[in-house]
């Protein structure tokens, strides 16, 4: 339970059914002509570097930062399912390494469940950073954190 | 002794008595030595927490004749709930995009159909 739970804590899950038939979310979702066209938050550019959309290929793009710097979106592909599931290692330099994204498409007639999480950090990565003495406690003190936030809000 | 040399709000926050202590404040403003009541280590340890954490700009210390009050400084604990929240912000917008794309293609895509 103490790992479901901390598993649960360490994953940021968004589900959408999409109006649209699977075999087009799919191709939107992973073919580099589509992923230009919505990865970016507005006002940036996506750069697709390497899209090999093949298990154990790595993938990497880039945005401009406004300050001249690149924002680095990267990871390994470890699971692809045509049509189903799409798992992969995945780091944001400078902020987040370590994480996993995971996909999960279902076919319902002409919709489509999408299911979309990241889990992060990784076990091996909240081990490495309990080392440091900088994990211990650090999800229930920003859940407090927030909650202290928001009473002061009122 | 580790050299501390970041003051930000995550370092504030690094450490399990400094988040302690900042709940404890969240309730009400106290001075060092009721602070230190809540704690088994010694009052030069907490002392020590405190000026790193008036340092990180967590905290304000004011002078009320011989007490030095410590209260919360809120505006800047926000930015770890922001700094947290950019993430799931980023892939909600993502998706958002995702699925507005998803929508132009379709119907792109049917118009194109219909034309045939």
């Amino acid at each position: 339970m103490e790992n479901e739970n901390d598993l649960a804590r360490r994953t940021l899950t968004i589900r959408k059914t999409l109006d649209a038939p699977i075999e087009l979310v799919w191709e939107a979702w992973t073919q580099t002509e589509h992923i230009v066209k919505w990865w970016a938050p507005k006002g940036m550019t996506v750069k697709v570097v390497k899209h090999d959309f093949k298990v154990g290929i790595e993938w990497k793009y880039t945005m401009p930062m406004p300050d001249g710097n690149e924002f680095i979106s990267e990871g390994v592909y470890s699971v692809i399912e045509v049509l189903k599931k799409i798992i992969t290692s995945a780091n944001f330099r400078p902020m987040t390494e370590g994480v996993e994204m995971r996909t999960l498409f279902e076919k319902d007639g002409d919709k489509t469940h999408f299911i979309f999480s990241v889990v992060h950090p990784t076990e091996e990565y909240k081990m490495q950073q309990e080392k440091m003495g900088f994990y211990n406690g650090w999800g229930s003190a920003l859940t407090r954190l927030e909650e202290i936030i928001k009473s002061f809000k009122k | 002794m580790p050299v501390e040399t970041r003051r930000d709000v995550f370092q504030a926050i690094a450490d399990p008595t400094r988040r302690e202590i900042i709940r404890i404040l969240a309730k009400e403003p106290m001075n060092l030595n009721s602070i230190a009541d809540n704690f088994d280590v010694t009052r030069p340890a907490i002392s020590n927490h405190i000026r790193i954490l008036e340092e990180c700009g967590i905290i304000a210390i004011e002078q009320q004749g011989r007490e030095r009050l410590c209260s919360i400084r809120p505006v800047n604990l926000k930015e770890v709930s922001d700094w947290i929240g950019q993430f799931n912000m980023l892939w909600e917008h993502r998706l958002e995009s995702f699925e507005k794309y998803v929508n132009q293609l379709k119907s792109k895509r049917s118009n194109h159909g219909k034309r045939k």
